[in-house]
């Protein structure tokens, strides 16, 4: 691994940076993309390919939607692909490799989350003071650099520091804090949630939270299902409060 | 875009197919500084900049539409132009209207809309077009081929890049139709109920789906063990996350401030973790 590999993979994190961040998440930063430059920076495209189809495969059902966080692909596959091609390690040794390191990657980034709540404090007090443009800088600026430098010190430390450092870590790390962690970030969607209905929820219409909330609790029906629904409820309401009127 | 030469005529500060275009770019960085307090909402601010700046002369109305649009804000990044499109055209119609437009009817729309939209796009990009794209893309990729990640980016990015673009004047044009109809034939206040009436029913399914808490509790009780979760599941499912969002609202509405739930939210998280409750 040279010096210049390493930062050229510290790169490719930071292509995931962008793809997220940047252009509106048009999935370049999937593993199936990640694992091919980074196949490509150490000159074994094919096998690149080849680990990012088996790493694609896995987290197909990994999408951040809302504030859950599902493990980190994007360094998970950066490093796994990277040890898989420089020691010579089979698919399933990636994707072992690849696990852990994305779980530890999404500490990280609930980590950096709490960190950019902390930034919009800092937009409202400037917003205050009418610096709107240190407001929007710190939303474009601040909080890039603030991800893509994360992403490329822990690329580049990994991959040049080596396999037997990451598992080390990894393992250093007991099980009941990464438990805890995984326990304090779902509690952390509900101050999400509980901040989105501050804005909505009256005591008028608590009831149509109620209604969206227990269909899908006792049936399960997925959102769009649910939005159907609430539609056709909303029609009624409409017609019910109003539908008088129109008829004069 | 006709409507830009008429709106011209009788206000100089109106918004241009230019501005619409500065949206549609700015809208992709929206989830630039995503965070856990108001998620996507410093992305929606800096998105709306330039048109506040433009639109607003009055320091203090300026700020206020600063102020509007740092509030909350979370939806999916292609669905999410279409918002900023329909906010705009609501941004200029209130600085036209000397104060008699209810600038509340701006946040109304932003948090009725982006539930839906939240829902439809989740579901359409990452749930069906990514899951197809990237089918197509890992069938070529399984041999080695490099046109497997080339084109499941390729087959992606053209549809979800089309829906940001046309979403921004789609939204822009259809708020400047309706929106002052509405207001003059008083069918705001029926849009504003429908909306809030979708909009909070999705974010109760949202928090039954997304919110997920659970307790490990077991009972042993005469030779039989109790699992406590499962019992919640077939009384009261997700009886957890509900209460968790209802007690932390309740929190914020006693004036609780964030940062202290933000903190308070982790060690209690770590604590119930470590002696086994959750």
């Amino acid at each position: 691994m040279s010096l210049i590999q390493a930062i050229l993979l510290g790169f490719v994190g930071i292509i995931a940076v962008i793809d997220s961040r940047l252009i509106g998440r048009q999935n370049i930063g999937r593993p199936l993309i990640l694992s091919t430059l980074s196949g490509l920076v150490l000159g074994d495209l094919q096998m690149g390919v080849l680990l990012g189809a088996s790493l694609e495969l896995i987290s197909m059902g990994f999408v951040s939607i809302g504030a859950a966080g599902p493990p980190n692909m994007q360094l998970g596959s950066i490093i796994a692909t990277t040890f898989a091609i420089v020691s010579g390690a089979s698919t399933e040794t990636a994707l072992t490799i690849a696990i852990p390191v994305a779980i530890l990657g999404e500490f990280m980034s609930i980590l950096m989350r709490m960190v950019i709540a902390q930034f919009s404090h800092v937009a409202d007090k400037a917003i205050e003071e009418n610096n709107y443009k240190k407001a929007r800088n710190i939303h474009i600026y601040w909080a890039f650099i603030l991800n893509s430098f994360l992403y490329f010190i822990l690329i580049f430390l990994s991959v040049y520091l080596g396999n037997d450092m990451v598992a080390n870590i990894v393992e250093i790390i007991p099980e009941s804090i990464t438990k805890g962690l995984t326990v304090a970030g779902n509690l952390l969607c509900a101050l999400g949630f509980a901040m989105l209905l501050v804005t909505m929820l009256s005591k008028k219409t608590f009831l149509y939270f109620l209604f969206g909330f227990l269909v899908v609790a006792y049936s399960q029906l997925d959102l769009i299902g649910l939005t159907l629904f609430a539609i056709i409820l909303a029609f009624i309401i409409d017609k019910l409060s109003y539908g008088k009127k129109e008829i004069n | 875009m006709n409507t830009d030469e008429t709106i011209t005529e009788d206000y100089q500060n109106c918004i241009t197919k230019k501005d619409l275009h500065g949206i549609f770019f700015r809208s992709m960085t929206i989830m630039c500084s995503w965070n856990y307090e108001r998620q996507m909402h410093m992305g929606f601010m800096f998105a709306m900049s330039p048109i506040v700046d433009k639109l607003y002369k009055d320091e203090e109305e300026k700020k206020q539409a600063y102020r509007r649009h740092m509030e909350f804000f979370n939806c999916t990044p292609q669905t999410t132009s279409f918002i900023m499109g329909l906010v705009a055209s609501m941004e200029e119609q209130n600085a036209k209207s000397n104060g008699e437009f209810n600038t509340d009817s701006i946040s109304m729309i932003k948090t009725s809309l982006m539930g839906p939209l939240a829902g439809i796009g989740d579901s359409f990009f990452q749930g069906t077009l990514r899951i197809i794209t990237f089918g197509i893309g890992l069938s070529f990729a399984q041999q080695g081929s490099v046109i497997g990640p080339i084109l499941a980016v390729v087959l992606f990015t053209i549809p979800s890049v089309l829906t940001l673009y046309y979403g921004t004047f789609l939204g822009y044009k259809s708020g400047n139709k309706y929106l002052t109809k509405l207001y003059k034939e008083g069918l705001m206040e029926r849009v504003m109920q429908f909306a809030s009436i979708v909009g909070l029913a999705v974010v109760g399914g949202m928090v039954a789906s997304m919110v997920d808490i659970v307790t490990p509790l077991e009972f042993t009780s005469g030779g039989t063990n109790l699992i406590l979760q499962d019992m919640l599941d077939s009384i009261f499912p997700k009886l957890l996350p509900f209460i968790s969002v209802l007690g932390v609202y309740w929190l914020i509405k006693k004036n609780v401030s964030t940062n202290v739930l933000l903190f308070g939210i982790i060690i209690v998280g770590l604590i119930l973790s470590f002696i086994g409750i959750l």
